[in-house]
């Protein structure tokens, strides 16, 4: 240990067992470790000269296939025929891999193809159902309440808008009635805030408010994930935890490969604060987990 | 999942089959070789060569030894599997359109098309697998003259009891293995809509027929009653049950000859998957780009592949949503 200046390099080990001689290679080591692991210090002398340590940690798993010993016994036949001397393996002139496809049986598979099939020309039933609503719906001007734009009226400038409570009643408040799933819930006429107005959840502000509805208490954001991630593994890494009701991987649209994110909602926030916990840190797949409480985006 | 694609024909797919422990498959087309691929790796492990014709239907033996092939040239071969000799022919006057091995392999059944004034018949041989499998008899034990309307297709039973064969005109009908008495004939399809396929389930107590009156039946085999009926948009050329899930797999599209005056989308070249038990139609599998002729189902149920129109075998392993498809009443039972 004390002659220092024998070493080639400083980053050398420090338990090195042979000083005497710096040419000596020692023999390769090789421990196992508590996890199942072993490794393996190896030295070798490069081409400065300089003694090179090498330590590889390996693990070792052992794949156990069981196969009927019929079954193993074909597998071993010679090929014959078009095939006769062909070397092992599939050959590219008769056998390919087609492309991935999903199939993913459903209940009502019939009903859900229909519905595909009826909104090929690239309309909604959403849209849909609000250009039925908006059909029958007059236009009406609110000062002289004839058939046209309040901004085309004739009288624009000699009359005011009318009152509430005027002759002309609030047109507005009038379809309310007619039409419940219009928005507006009181018949005040006054502004109301689309979050308070009546069946304002089932309208068209839904897609805002589907954000805020989700809940964020209990979702984990999963960043750092390897591109190779599938979502059913992430489920399975949290299920653990408790009852995981959405597993969301980003995924690149065109490769399909994973973009390195991830969000996790649970069903209970203690259970996502212990997997936070957790799984802050976890190896998988080559790559350290990162996992936060997700932010709200605002 | 992701299909391998076995491209060993020159022509549209007859007829592929299993063996019992799922490691070969074969197929057979109207080009006149036989292959033999694995299942594993789609690697092909030979091919069988004699028939001057198409090959309509093979069969391979209980004990993956003998397989026996019947084609357009006349001819039921015999061939060893694994050397890919041909080991015995029997000649006959007209094609051979089906053969089968019964369950225990001892005997073979083929089905002889009606042509040039011969009627058609389901002829039975016994088989013989001694060191030398060459050492096959030239004498039928049973013969069938089908009068009214010649066989299509036809299956061995559970036990070897009956012989089932189903009919040009869409019936079915159920023989005595032993006698070769006609013991029950049902009209399964439509009048006058041949049955294209007949698979039996893996106990063989009942069967699946696919019409081309664009229906495909479950019917038992002891007394020839309709269990559920699969309807489908096109007329269906095979039909499969599959073991381990409750479903059954469908098989068809337009006639061949209609196939380049329409879109691949309106060809309706899928794999239909139904429910076996409550007859809803729950997925298709897209791929082919001619109909599907013949599909064949791993005997674990693991797998299937489908031989079309256009010439390839595309073998497709079932992943995880495949086995975890359940209907609510099938979760609440398996919960219990």
């Amino acid at each position: 240990m004390s002659k220092t200046t024998s070493r080639p390099d400083w980053a050398d080990d420090v338990s090195e067992p042979d000083l005497s001689d710096p040419n000596a290679i020692p023999a390769p080591v090789t421990r196992t470790n508590k996890d199942g692991t072993k490794t393996t210090i190896s030295y070798r002398i490069d081409e400065n000269g300089r003694r090179v340590k090498t330590t590889r940690r390996t693990r070792t798993t052992i794949h156990r296939e069981r196969v009927n010993p019929a079954i193993a016994e074909r597998r071993s036949w010679p090929k014959f025929g078009l095939e006769k001397g062909k070397p092992k393996g599939p050959q590219p002139d008769t056998t390919s891999i087609a492309e991935n496809m999903q199939f993913r049986p459903s209940v009502n598979w019939k009903a859900v193809q229909a519905e595909e099939a009826k909104s090929g020309a690239n309309v909604t039933s959403e849209e849909k159902a609000k250009k039925d609503a908006l059909k029958d719906k007059k236009v009406k001007c609110r000062i002289c309440g004839g058939e046209h734009f309040t901004a085309r009226c004739p009288y624009k400038e000699t009359m005011a808008p009318v009152e509430e409570g005027g002759p002309a009643v609030d047109p507005l408040a009038e379809d309310d009635e007619k039409n419940a799933a219009g928005g507006l819930g009181a018949t005040s006429g006054g502004y109301v805030p689309p979050h308070l107005r009546k069946g304002g959840a089932a309208g068209s502000g839904d897609r805002m408010g589907g954000k805020y509805e989700r809940d964020d208490l209990a979702t984990l954001r999963v960043t750092n994930v390897s591109e190779m991630a599938e979502e059913q593994d992430l489920r399975d890494m949290f299920e653990r935890f408790g009852r995981v009701t959405r597993v969301f991987l980003a995924k690149d649209r065109d490769t399909g490969r994973a973009k390195g994110f991830a969000f996790i909602s649970f069903v209970d926030r203690t259970d996502a604060a212990r997997a936070c916990e957790k799984m802050d840190g976890f190896g998988y797949r080559h790559l350290i987990l990162r996992v936060e409480f997700a932010k709200r985006t605002t | 999942m992701r299909p391998v694609l076995l491209s060993g024909h020159e022509r549209s797919l007859n007829q592929i089959k299993y063996t019992p422990d799922g490691d070969l498959l074969f197929s057979v087309a109207k080009d006149k070789n036989v292959c033999a691929w694995f299942t594993s790796n789609g690697e092909r492990l030979g091919t069988y060569h004699g028939h001057q014709g198409a090959v309509w239907t093979v069969d391979v033996s209980p004990n993956t030894r003998l397989l026996a092939t019947g084609a357009a040239d006349n001819n039921v071969k015999l061939w060893n599997i694994k050397t890919g000799e041909c080991v015995k022919t029997w000649g006959f006057p007209t094609a051979v359109k089906r053969v089968e091995f019964s369950e225990d392999g001892t005997q073979l059944l083929a089905v002889t098309e009606k042509r040039m004034g011969y009627l058609g018949t389901i002829v039975v041989y016994d088989i013989r697998y001694g060191e030398d499998l060459s050492d096959q008899t030239d004498e039928q034990s049973l013969r069938i003259e089908c009068e009214r309307s010649k066989a299509t297709v036809a299956a061995w039973s559970y036990l070897s009891k009956y012989i089932i064969a189903g009919h040009e005109d869409g019936t079915v009908s159920q023989y005595d293995a032993k006698s070769g008495e006609l013991l029950l004939d049902a009209e399964v399809h439509d009048d006058g809509y041949q049955v294209n396929d007949l698979q039996m389930s893996q106990d063989r107590t009942y069967f699946i027929t696919a019409g081309k009156d664009k229906q495909a039946k479950l019917v038992t085999c002891r007394d020839l009653e309709i269990l559920k009926t699969y309807k489908a948009d096109t007329p269906l050329n095979t039909a499969a049950i599959t073991p381990k899930k409750d479903f059954v797999i469908l098989g068809g599209g337009q006639a061949a000859m209609d196939v380049t005056t329409t879109s691949a989308r309106q060809g309706k070249f899928e794999a239909r998957f139904y429910h076996k038990i409550f007859e809803d139609e729950i997925g298709r599998v897209r791929g082919h780009f001619g109909p599907l002729n013949t599909i064949a189902v791993h005997p674990q149920g693991t797998a299937y592949a489908s031989g079309g129109e256009d010439g390839y075998v595309r073998m497709h392993a079932f992943d995880k949503p495949y086995f975890d498809f359940m209907y609510e009443v099938e979760r609440e039972q398996a919960r219990r």
